[in-house]
């Protein structure tokens, strides 16, 4: 579980930011499942994901590790895969492309379920169910800021760390490295790979003004 | 995780890679404080030691210890379930498997997420109260099932109770009108541990990706929201085995 659904920030900035799954059932249609899913990632490929990893190779997309290699990996039946679209335009092309190739597999898609809803329409897809969330119950007062946040939940396995996205910040702000380069940083440790760069990009370079920091 | 102190050279690039702040200084060097450490690997594989001076512990797979690894580390394959991650395909295949019916409600409980981790004392009060309030059944599939001595009382088997987890996931399923009684439960919980989870619900949709009114109308009674994005199950997988 990739805790998707809890994708923290305002509705402007989560227009571009879906998350895509293809996902075998253990048991249903495990069996030859590899090349159909082989077949749907060559497909999102087309489209262009802004990240992207197979659980054959757990790397993403910005560890140096080529598409083909991503490809080559897709052997195994069960593989599942995780991807990151940055716009609807690409969604909807994704989805069209995932639509027609009908190959049978459950896909998932993480986002404003307006949008979702219209673009469902759309394509004349009907979607089976919807996976809510029902927000942080706790201690929430020991969390890091709502605004690190829309870093963190971005990993939904909590890999990315808020100090992490603290000193990216204060790397950013010092003119250390670029807002993309920061954000290429920020994804590495998330082995999910549904980390959204271009998003965190754009974060960096509306937070860090917000920021204080020590020029030490 | 450890830091090989001979080695180090105490630059402190890896500390803020830790996302529980384990890697601190001890002197001169970096060091891992053994009992926040969740073993979740993180700064072995993206703080890019400069002088390879990060290294598995010796007891990482040791039991109970090895629990840390296999809840924490998301590119670990869980000892009881054979699978990587901490819950199972739940409504990702649903369209498939149609282990959740149109009556029924999914309920998952992210522990400790975001970011926070948790104790698996702490996860042991969630347990306990949702056997409580008379749900017995765990999703068989998921990693915490194996964890549960007793399923009357929800009790976690004792020797792991000193162990803490970045992150595991509940996986129960209730018919609608149960669905009131175990968000309830849920926020009173809330109240006792000290971290955080969050509360997944889901649900088979009507047409034209319609959530049904009556699970809206039992989130709003019990005071809780929905967030505006959600994981939607697109209808697209069948079965063929």
């Amino acid at each position: 579980m990739t805790h998707s659904l809890h994708r923290e920030g305002n509705l402007d900035s989560l227009e571009r930011d879906y998350v895509l799954f293809i996902y075998p059932a253990r048991g249903f249609n495990y069996k030859g499942s590899a090349p159909k899913v082989r077949r749907l990632v060559e497909l999102l490929y087309q489209v262009g994901p802004v990240n992207m990893i197979p659980t054959s190779l757990r790397r993403n997309m910005y560890s140096g590790v080529k598409p083909e290699e991503i490809l080559e990996s897709i052997t195994v039946d069960g593989t599942r895969v995780y991807s990151v679209f940055n716009d609807r335009e690409k969604l909807k092309k994704a989805l069209i492309a995932l639509k027609e190739a009908d190959v049978g597999i459950s896909i998932m898609v993480s986002g404003i379920i307006d949008r979702v809803r219209d673009i469902s329409a759309e394509l004349g897809i009907d979607p089976h169910m919807v996976n809510l969330s029902l927000g942080i119950h706790g201690r929430t007062d020991r969390l890091p800021p709502a605004d690190i946040r829309e870093f963190t939940t971005m990993c939904g396995h909590g890999v990315v760390s808020p100090h992490l996205v603290k000193d990216m910040i204060r790397r950013v702000k010092t003119g250390k490295v670029s807002e993309w380069d920061g954000s290429v940083l920020l994804a590495e440790p998330c082995t999910c790979g549904i980390y959204n760069p271009c998003r965190s990009a754009e974060l960096l370079r509306e937070k860090a003004p917000l920021y204080t920091i020590d020029r030490w | 995780m450890m830091i090989h102190e001979e080695i180090c050279v105490g630059c402190g690039r890896c500390h803020p890679y830790c996302p529980t702040a384990a890697i601190r200084y001890s002197g001169l060097k970096s060091a891992i404080d053994q009992d926040i450490c969740y073993e979740c690997s993180t700064c072995l594989r993206a703080a890019h030691c400069p002088v390879d001076a990060i290294a598995e512990s010796p007891n990482v797979f040791d039991y109970p210890r090895a629990l840390r690894r296999y809840f924490s580390d998301p590119s670990s394959t869980h000892a009881a379930t054979g699978i990587q991650g901490r819950g199972t395909e739940e409504s990702k295949t649903n369209d498939v498997t149609r282990r959740c019916g149109p009556k029924q409600i999914g309920v998952a409980i992210e522990i400790g997420r975001p970011t926070l981790g948790m104790s698996l004392l702490d996860i042991q009060k969630i347990t306990r109260a949702i056997a409580r309030a008379g749900v017995h059944k765990i999703e068989p599939h998921n990693p915490i099932h194996s964890m549960i001595a007793n399923e009357a009382t929800g009790d976690l088997k004792p020797e792991m109770l000193g162990e803490r987890v970045l992150s595991a996931i509940i996986e129960i399923q209730v018919e609608r009108d149960q669905l009131r009684g175990i968000l309830r439960t849920l926020k009173e919980v809330a109240k006792e541990v000290d971290s955080v989870f969050c509360i997944d619900a889901f649900t088979v949709v009507e047409p034209g990706l319609k959530i049904p009114e009556e699970v809206l109308e039992i989130i709003r009674a019990e005071g809780l929201t929905w967030r505006p994005n959600a994981k939607i199950n697109m209808g697209l997988g069948r079965a063929w085995e």
